[in-house]
């Protein structure tokens, strides 16, 4: 390994390679200085070479990721100014300067209200539940479907299964309230009554214990085989000499799975839960709008239309903002921490 | 194959998955199944519900209404260049990006990496939005479709961890060959990179495709740079409007039936049918590219 | 086409009109109580010269060139004529706030006013969200040449974006007519400016009340017809025929009988669940408080006796059964399929909301399962449910002229010219003969079978008349000095034309005529009315009251409805405290402010 690579290169990868171990560390350390010091440089210089040598090797990625910067640069953060709003009584008539600057009153709006910390609650079970169920059956089913060895019914299914995720929510939720009814197209309670489960039809949306998993479970329905193709897709990143190998040891179809395929897609795993994380105070607002009402609505109220309702609802641009630096803060402490966690307990850069 | 003890098992296994796997198909089936059939069925009809596995009362009035519609090649014309467009330069770009990224030795790594990533979080809101669109004099122009969602950086983190995974070698190998990054980045990378690629490629065209808002903020008076997506959200808009007419006035104007109308569930099916297939064929186009082992050859060879 | 000289010896003032085309009895009382508002519209009919008393045969008219001065009274530019400047083509946009679609661009009528006038309208209608909409709008101050904005035109004018019309309006011909002084009070904005165009309400002659209100308890007409026609007027006894109808018929066409529905899973329809308690206490479809007459003074109408008395017997009815679990959670869709099983039985609704039900009972051949309005009230308290027309507009809903306009006046002589009666007639009638005819009398006048199908088919009637036009610019409502009225829905004779069989021989059991017969006498309401188009600033105190009391009772009621009856005091006192532990005064403040005003 080391013979293929120049000086230059080794020193600016041992940057970034912190877990080697420390006895090949050192090498290349004394290697490196062994160069320079030939040329006689005083230490700070020595620095500075170096670093100006892995600037000057890796001027390549600086042109391709510079670019790309500025870009973002214009698009997602000049807009930022936009979150003086938050501390102001923003009038789009009168603009930024002309808008009555009120302190953190939109914040005090927010925080002083019962019902805002009902629905931050209920958006965390909400979004919790979901992110786990909804990445465990994802897996679950990609895992099936990677068993299936026939190519053209694997595609079909895969296909099929990917659907409703064309679906507007306001059609699946319709759906699901005819299923859910206690009428006679209420498929439910007909096979719940005919199987002799319950006795009478369940008013299954009108039940507060029952909302949250409705809730799950329209997801699923609707986003299950979406969020599938990208562990799809990581699976047939998977080196197939493993399993071969696996085999011949007498592996089983689980064990494969458990020792294989599972710990091959595992970084896209913990990628998608990272990011996701962050958005978990954004619930999908249309399946609560839909199928919330005044029997369930002490479970279903979300922060979004909390938000949604008082902001935008009523042209209130400055408490939409100050919602939305509230969730954008969250999530930025809540991603942190996870990639914190995640690089540091793994022996791989996650993110 | 080896055991005995498990000879059983693949039979049953094979059983349970296949029977498993048809119920997912007819669950999953089901409401689309629905949503065409009652965009086939009659729209005062359907007011009725109830109609589940096949139209009731047979009508083509609510696609002939879409049809008629006489900005929809426009729109569609519209819809597949930005989709196209979208698709080509956003795999590109978020392919370009999720290589730097993933290059260990990268100097600002971290610190290009958090600066991508806080993105996905923030925002500021739609009126700054606008002000930006509206001073890059991107509003009622084509560019506004591609621009501002060109670089998703969910997409980029993915490429990202995806490249993480191929071994250093392959970089390496040919920076040995005297590539430079970006050659190495053409011509051994991105090769390997086919499903996740695949994969971002179709979010990215779903993603452009399904997109409506942008039309409704930047071009909404300028009908040439119409969308198909926009262009259904109109019908289905008036739809639902025509039924829910709040000025009561004109709402009293009909005491008794029309026959021929659209009603909200009606245009709703039939808009999503009209504005789905297009985009469904997308994947199965793409799936080929998830079969196993594609990236191994790549590295082999 | 000299339509209005057959209309004969027609200075029938306004009020002579209504007792004509009216029911005799109730329109005295409008009579009497809407002098006001008579007074005023007579002073443009008078202060013009009568036209001549040349008593044309109705079928066949004079020579179209022939103008004469009734027909200039009416038609000051000479009727549906080229303009001087039509070869000067200009291009207006508007942007309205409502999500329709625009008329085809073969659209003939439009095409031939375009011809006439030089004028093409552009719209832009709403898709989406109109908050976010207008706000990127007033941000970016990027307006059309126009918007109609309706009751969000406040934010409009607070930022700026129209311009001020009063010293306009009086350039010309038929605006001045039309926006008349009577219309003054609710055409000021609080600045002093007039800013808006209104397109709805402004009649210089209001037509009579034949319609069933909007809202009301409604009931299958079949409940009715079985009980021997009674009218009933109190919720217990409303309730009372449900029970009886329910238990001798527990199925229809084989659906299981429901007795009464409430539609309250819907962001904004559930005013089928907040709105009935108003109008037990005799009001009329006002807004979010109920306004003491006496003394101008508003409460929580949410909180009161009414309410509470009108909750608890829903309470009842949902333990008897007639209430079903199943409509509290029913989504509009649903709401809908049920009604059109025709195994509803009553339900309180807006008559627009439930249209689309009616209709396909008439469809299905059960008219006896669709529905009529009933004048229920608190015991004692006369009802409120009909409107008086008194030609007045309720504010803030029509067009405004912004500054971006390229040309503000050619846009408002377009304008005018559109009032003209000839042109009016061309977009929305059609063509004599052709599409529509005069009554006998020479003063009403009815569609033809072929164009009220027409009309009512969505696509064709905005494909192939000038509907969308003449909806979306100022327009001639109610009737015309000759008594004839200006659109379909001001003709007597063309709503009987458009009745069931079935419904005229309900009526005729009842001894009426109209279904408005069935509950009393419209009302005239003050001068505010109605609460609901009053301007509330976004983010204000008040706004955010109004919101959070929204908030309550959505979430109180239906629990109202449902809870054990042992706990509905419990309940109702929870709710109480909430309304109390809120500061929900700031909204009323607010309306009582603005009542004021009008009262100056």
């Amino acid at each position: 390994m080391q013979g293929k690579h120049t000086m230059k290169k080794k020193s600016a990868k041992q940057r970034s390679i912190e877990k080697k171990s420390a006895k090949q560390r050192s090498i290349e350390k004394k290697s490196s200085e062994s160069k320079y010091v030939e040329k006689q440089y005083t230490e700070k210089q020595l620095r500075w070479y170096k670093l100006i040598g892995k600037y000057k090797s890796q001027k390549e990625l600086f042109f391709m990721i510079i670019p790309c910067m500025i870009f973002t640069f214009i698009f997602c953060y000049m807009p930022l100014r936009g979150w003086i709003m938050a501390f102001q009584n923003f009038k789009p008539g009168k603009g930024y300067r002309g808008s009555k600057f009120v302190g953190l009153q939109q914040f005090e709006f927010l925080f002083k209200d019962k019902t805002f910390w009902q629905s931050l609650r209920n958006t965390l079970v909400m979004s919790t539940m979901n992110l786990v169920i909804g990445t465990v059956v994802a897996l679950i089913f990609a895992l099936l479907l990677n068993e299936i060895r026939q190519v053209g019914r694997k595609r079909i299914v895969q296909t099929i299964s990917y659907l409703p995720h064309f679906l507007s929510w306001i059609i699946v939720c319709s759906l699901a309230a005819d299923i859910l009814s206690t009428t006679n197209s209420g498929v439910v309670n007909n096979l719940l009554l005919k199987l002799g489960i319950i006795d009478s039809p369940i008013l299954f949306l009108g039940t507060k214990k029952y909302f949250w998993w409705i809730y799950v479970l329209i997801n699923i329905w609707k986003e299950m085989g979406w969020n599938t193709i990208i562990y799809i897709a990581a699976m047939a990143g998977i080196d197939q000499s493993l399993y071969e190998a696996a085999e011949i040891d007498g592996a089983n179809r689980y064990q494969k799975m458990w020792h294989i395929t599972l710990p091959g897609i595992r970084p896209t795993i913990i990628v998608i839960l990272i990011m996701n994380l962050g958005w978990i105070l954004n619930t999908s607002f249309e399946i609560p709008y839909l199928l919330g009402q005044g029997l369930v609505l002490d479970v279903s109220e979300t922060l979004d239309l909390f938000v949604l309702r008082y902001g935008i609802k009523n042209g209130n641009f400055s408490l939409g903002t100050a919602g939305g630096l509230f969730k954008s803060f969250i999530s930025i402490i809540l991603v942190s921490a996870t990639t914190w966690f995640a690089n540091h307990k793994s022996d791989e850069q996650i993110m | 194959m080896k055991k005995k003890n498990i000879k059983m098992e693949p039979i049953l296994f094979h059983t349970f998955n296949t029977i498993l796997m048809i119920l997912i198909c007819i669950m999953m089936l089901y409401p689309f199944w629905n949503t065409i059939v009652v965009s086939f069925n009659d729209a005062m009809d359907s007011l009725k519900g109830g109609i589940t596995l096949w139209p009731r009362k047979f009508s083509t009035y609510s696609y002939e209404t879409v049809f008629k519609n006489e900005l929809l090649l426009t729109a569609a014309i519209n819809s597949v260049a930005r989709t196209v467009i979208s698709t080509v330069l956003g795999v590109f770009v978020s392919a370009l990006i999720g290589f730097v990224l993933s290059r260990p030795e990268f100097l600002w790594r971290k610190f290009v990496t958090a600066f991508f990533l806080v993105t996905m979080y923030v925002s500021g809101g739609l009126i700054p939005t606008y002000f930006l669109i509206k001073d890059l004099h991107l509003l009622n122009s084509f560019w506004v479709y591609i621009f501002p969602t060109l670089i998703s950086v969910f997409n980029v983190i993915i490429v990202k961890s995806f490249m993480q995974q191929l071994p250093d070698s392959l970089v390496e190998a040919g920076k040995v060959d005297g590539a430079g990054y970006f050659k190495c980045f053409l011509h051994i990378v991105l090769p390997c990179c086919k499903p996740v690629l695949a994969t971002v490629g179709l979010w990215c065209a779903v993603g452009a495709w399904n997109q409506w808002f942008d039309t409704f903020l930047y071009c909404s008076g300028e009908s040439r740079l119409t969308t198909l997506q926009y262009e259904m959200m109109k019908m289905l808009s008036s739809a639902m409007n025509a039924s829910a007419q709040r000025d009561p006035a004109a709402a009293l104007a009909g005491q008794m039936s029309s026959v021929t109308m659209v009603t909200p569930a009606s245009m709703r099916a039939a808009v999503t049918v009209v504005a789905a297939v297009p985009i469904l064929v997308v994947y199965p186009f793409l799936q080929k590219y998830f079969v196993k082992g594609v990236m191994l050859g790549a590295v082999k060879g | 086409m000299k339509r209005y000289k057959k209309a004969i010896a027609l200075f029938l003032t306004a009020t002579t009109v209504l007792s004509m085309a009216g029911c005799k009895s109730k329109e005295k009382k409008v009579d009497s109580d809407d002098a006001k508002a008579t007074e005023t519209t007579k002073v443009p009919a008078t202060a013009t010269p009568e036209p001549t008393k040349e008593t044309a045969d109705p079928t066949a008219g004079p020579g179209t060139d022939e103008k004469d001065a009734d027909f200039l009274l009416e038609n000051p530019y000479g009727g549906l004529v080229k303009l001087d400047d039509a070869d000067d083509p200009i291009t207006f946009k508007v942007f309205i706030r409502d999500p329709k679609q625009a008329p085809a661009s073969d659209n003939p009528v439009i095409n031939k006013i375009t011809e006439l006038t030089g004028v093409t309208i552009e719209w832009e209608f709403l898709v989406g969200d109109l908050e976010q909409k207008e706000g990127v709008m007033i941000a970016g101050e990027d307006y059309p040449d126009a918007i109609f904005a309706g009751d969000h035109a406040p934010k409009f004018i607070d930022a700026g974006a129209f311009i001020p019309l009063e010293d306009k309006i009086p350039n010309y011909k038929l605006l001045p007519y039309i926006y008349d002084e009577k219309q003054e009070a609710k055409m000021t904005a609080p600045d002093g400016h007039k800013y808006i165009l209104e397109i709805y309400g402004a009649q210089n002659n209001p037509s009579p009340v034949f319609r069933a209100p909007n809202a009301g308890f409604y009931i299958q007409k079949a409940v009715l017809e079985e009980a021997g026609y009674p009218i009933p007027r109190t919720l217990d006894e409303y309730f009372k025929l449900i029970e009886d109808y329910k238990a001798k018929h527990p199925q229809i066409d084989g659906v299981d009988t429901i007795g009464f529905e409430i539609l309250t899973n819907d962001s904004w329809r559930d005013f089928c669940l907040r709105n009935p308690a108003q109008h037990l206490m005799g009001a009329g479809n006002d807004g979010d408080a109920y306004v003491d007459l006496n003394t101008m003074k508003s409460s929580y109408y949410q909180i009161s006796d009414s309410a509470h008395n009108y909750y608890k017997k829903l309470n009842e009815e949902y333990h008897k059964g007639i209430i079903p679990a199943e409509t509290l959670t029913e989504n509009y869709d649903q709401y809908i399929a049920r009604l059109t099983s025709g195994a509803v039985l009553g339900m309180f609704d807006q008559y627009w909301n439930f249209m689309s039900a009616d209709n396909v009972l008439l469809v299905d051949g059960k008219p006896e399962r669709s529905y009529i309005a009933v004048p229920i009230t608190d015991p004692g308290v006369p009802d409120g449910y009909l409107d008086a027309k008194t030609g007045k507009i309720t504010g803030n809903n029509g067009i405004g002229i912004t500054k971006n306009c390229k040309d503000p006046d050619r846009l408002m002589k377009f304008y005018d010219y559109i009032l003209q009666r000839e042109v009016q007639d061309y977009l929305l009638w059609g063509e004599e003969g052709k599409d529509w005819n005069y009554d006998a009398d020479g003063i009403d006048r009815t569609q033809t079978p072929e164009r009220r199908a027409l009309m009512r088919d969505e696509a064709k009637n905005r494909d192939l008349t000038g509907n969308v036009l003449w909806n979306f610019c100022p327009k001639r409502q109610g009737l015309y000095n000759d008594g004839t009225p200006c659109t379909p829905e001001d003709s007597a004779s063309e709503f009987v034309a458009g009745l069931s069989e079935y419904d005229q021989k309900f009526l005729k059991a009842y001894g009426f005529k109209y279904p408005a017969e069935m509950l009393s006498d419209p009302i005239v309401r003050p001068d505010y009315f109605p609460l609901y188009a009053f301007p509330i600033e976004d983010g204000s105190p008040a706004k955010v009251a109004n919101q959070k009391m929204n908030d309550i009772i959505r979430r109180y009621f239906p629990q109202l409805i449902v809870c054990d009856a042992d706990k509905y005091e419990s309940l109702w006192q929870e709710m109480l405290d909430e309304f109390a532990n809120n500061d929900l005064q700031p909204y009323l403040d607010e309306i009582d402010r603005q009542i004021a005003t009008y009262n100056k």
